[in-house]
């Protein structure tokens, strides 16, 4: 048995056999930190399609995931990935592709080299890791920056680069916590094309996010996490429908508030409007919407000048502590 | 068109291979690109560098040569050396008698020729064997003399003019004729004995001990606890690899690193000490050997120890803390190992058995030490001899530094038996802070 030095073997026979098991399992899984809780007896099971992890932050989307990559162990319950336990072996791996959230990288590496060493983790040759990193980083639009090193690199890059990383191994099943989080808008639309792809392509694909209007622009199937505990599974038009009923606020600032605002109470849609301080106008509907296709026009009508247009209520936080009947 | 599917043996090994290779190079590159590196090697190369300066410096300088057996004196005035005029016969207390009054008159030696003149002559030294040879014929020229024969075998060996080594209890001892070796080149032993010395003493201390423990808390410590630091690991962790292998690449990149550091020094400071050392060719062979062991203790040393902080850094994040009170405890054992080696309680310590391994080699590169040693402990041979008192008590210069950092081993008795069974209990070490640092870091959970 001779090492292979040369490292010009072929990888064969890396998939393990296909079964009638679901990509990701949770059976009543719990994750305790001490006496805090980050997981509350979660069951769940996704397979296929594009599935979005919504929560607050501190909702247990993270401790989720990091049970899923076998980082953590989970206090209590049954997690399996294809079938495996992740704790206990680690085989589910070539199947997978892990996104930290954690912004942490080699910085010192130029973005192909840390895709072809990790490549090579998964067993494939230097020239095989070589072949497939550059095909990932092509996929992900980093081809032509692939040899700069990766500390020079952009919020948004250093993400593209972590998920090029996770699908160098063709992955059946990807997790992404956070992608989106502080990436510049274009970062973000080459992000979410990629990821649409990847649904596209019959992967199966969990992305956590705590801004809803994200999740709403790659998938429709969605689960709801918070404060440890699954609220709510399913379609984002379902849960979209009840968030509709709930009121919500945009905020304005501008010179003249009151005058604004009386502007505004004309609007069918919009139930009421406040003053919270100087300079600032808050107009309260049950349509958020339909406002918001109006609100051009009527600031334009109105002929005062608006510096900013705010949403404070249209935080995550704000929509589960209402879905929960929570807060009073 | 199907695949031939691959042998077994090329699916286990090579993959596991690849695996390895890729962490190995990972390791080495992250090595390369941090400074703390670059500074803890230099800081050993500078520290080395400076001590072989010492070593040159103490080289270069002289000792001055002492008259042992007092015979360079002209007692009687008459221009002949007192051993002179005992080689030839005439009376070293009248100075009508003397070898100028021969026919033909032989001219006076210098007193110069007198000292030094009768060094020591061994070879392949073995208790009770004859050994040394009277090359100022003080002893020789009694032999057959009436009355004499008797204080040229003085040691009763039937050899005349010989001495041989005996054990007295739990000392080797010199047993000899009187007059025998018994003005012998200061200069020439302490050289010897000093850069035996040093060779042992800074093997042991600066190589073995000091490199070897801080090398690895500097370049070790941080193996798995960094990356976690970092918040880096999940890139190694999340991917179908066990923990242990992790673990073991990860020491086997910082070997790949280290092994070479400390053969390289270990092979310079043998080239500049060979050269400069006092030796009868251009360059001491015999050296190498225990430049080989010195290599040999500090790889295997510094990878026990290796293992043990990566297993106190994957523990928790402050191990570290544990490692200075163990460094403390081992700094101990080294020097009871060095300076006490009879004490068994340095055999619980990890650098006590780098020591042996040294121990080990210069016992097989310098067989004769003890006899070395023996010579310049021994200050007087026989009390009714005209001048085999030796003028100093304390032994030669050199024995004491010699006889310190030199010792035989008493594992089995057998130098590279007892260097085997060293190196086995350093590996054994390694193997089962393995078996340990991945039994905790299998079930660590990393935030």
């Amino acid at each position: 048995m001779m090492p292979d030095i040369a490292q010009t073997g072929q990888v064969a026979g890396e998939r393990l056999p296909q079964a009638e098991v679901p990509a990701v399992m949770l059976e009543q899984v719990s994750k305790w930190y001490g006496n805090i809780i980050g997981m509350n007896d979660i069951s769940l099971a996704i397979s296929g399609g594009v599935t979005g992890l919504l929560g607050p932050n501190g909702a247990g989307k993270s401790t989720l995931f990091k049970i899923l990559a076998g980082k953590l162990k989970p206090s209590q319950g049954t997690v399996r990935l294809f079938g495996i336990d992740p704790w206990k072996n680690t085989a589910p791996f070539a199947r997978i592709g892990y996104v930290s959230e954690n912004d942490a990288l080699y910085d010192w590496m130029t973005a192909l080299e840390f895709v072809t060493t990790l490549a090579r983790l998964y067993g494939y040759t230097r020239e095989e890791a070589r072949v497939k990193a550059e095909r990932v980083l092509e996929f992900v639009d980093l081809k032509d920056v692939m040899h700069k090193e990766i500390g020079k690199f952009s919020k948004g890059m250093r993400q593209r680069v972590k998920i090029a990383h996770a699908l160098v191994n063709d992955p059946e099943l990807i997790i992404l916590d956070e992608p989106l989080q502080g990436c510049d808008p274009l970062a973000r639309t080459t992000i979410m094309n990629v990821i649409r792809e990847l649904g596209a392509m019959g992967r199966t694909v969990i992305i956590s996010s705590h801004i809803l209007e994200e999740i709403e622009r790659i998938t429709e199937q969605i689960v709801i996490l918070n404060h440890g505990r699954l609220l709510a599974l399913g379609n984002v038009h379902a849960i979209r429908d009840m968030l509709d009923a709930h009121p919500h606020s945009i905020a304005l600032s501008t010179d003249r508030p009151r005058e604004l605002g009386k502007a505004f109470l004309d609007h069918k849609e919009v139930f009421g409007v406040h003053f919270p301080e100087e300079g600032k106008l808050i107009i309260r509907t049950h349509n958020l919407g339909a406002l918001h296709a109006d609100l051009p026009q009527l600031i334009t009508d109105s002929g005062f000048s608006v510096t900013a247009i705010d949403n404070p209520d249209d935080n995550l936080e704000s929509i589960l502590t209402y879905l929960t009947g929570g807060g009073d | 068109m199907a695949e031939k599917p691959r042998p077994l043996h090329d699916k286990v090994w090579s993959k596991l291979d690849r695996k390895a290779t890729a962490i190995l190079e990972l390791t080495l590159r992250q090595y390369r690109t941090r400074l703390s590196t670059w500074a803890v090697l230099s800081v050993g190369v500078i520290l080395v560098l400076i001590t072989v300066l010492f070593y040159i410096e103490a080289m270069n300088s002289e000792i001055e040569a002492v008259d042992n057996d007092g015979d360079s004196v002209d007692s009687d005035g008459d221009g002949y050396p007192d051993g002179q005029e005992n080689l030839l016969g005439t009376s070293m207390n009248n100075a009508n008698s003397h070898p100028g009054l021969f026919d033909p008159p032989i001219p006076p030696d210098s007193a110069e020729d007198w000292i030094n003149e009768d060094g020591y002559d061994f070879s392949s030294a073995k208790l009770g064997t004859s050994q040394g040879y009277d090359d100022d014929g003080d002893c020789r020229v009694k032999i057959g003399e009436v009355g004499w024969s008797s204080w040229v075998d003085e040691n009763r060996n039937n050899i005349s003019c010989d001495y041989f080594f005996e054990m007295r209890g739990f000392d080797l001892e010199v047993i000899a004729d009187p007059n025998v070796d018994e003005d012998p080149d200061e200069d020439a032993y302490f050289k010897e004995t000093l850069h035996r010395s040093f060779v042992l003493g800074f093997g042991k201390i600066g190589f073995v001990f000091v490199l070897g423990i801080f090398v690895p808390l500097f370049l070790a410590s941080g193996l798995i606890r960094d990356e976690i630091a970092d918040g880096t690991l999940h890139y190694l962790v999340a991917k179908p690899i066990s923990r242990a292998e992790i673990l073991l690449y990860r020491l086997l990149g910082y070997v790949a690193l280290v092994w070479p550091y400390f053969i390289a020094l270990a092979v310079i400071t043998g080239i500049i000490t060979g050269f400069m050392g006092p030796s009868d060719g251009f360059f001491r062979f015999q050296d190498l050997l225990v430049w080989f062991g010195i290599a040999l203790a500090a790889c295997l040393l510094s990878l026990a120890y290796a293992a043990l902080f990566m297993t106190m850094g994957t523990i928790h994040k402050y191990g570290m803390v544990a490692a200075i009170v163990f460094g403390v405890w081992e700094f101990a054992m080294a020097m009871l190992s060095i300076f006490e080696p009879e004490a068994t309680v340095s055999r619980l310590s990890i650098s006590h058995w780098g020591m042996v391994i040294v121990d080990g080699f210069s016992n097989m590169a310098w067989p004769d030490s003890q006899y070395l040693i023996a010579l310049g402990e021994s200050t007087s041979r026989s009390s009714d001899s005209p001048w085999g008192e030796r003028i100093y008590s304390d032994g030669m210069p050199g024995t004491e530094a010699f006889s310190s950092f030199f010792h035989t081993t008493d594992l089995t008795g057998n130098p590279l038996q007892d260097a085997l069974i060293a190196s086995g209990v350093l590996i054994s070490m390694v193997i089962i802070m393995l078996v340990i640092a991945q039994s905790v870091f299998k079930n660590k959970e990393i935030d």
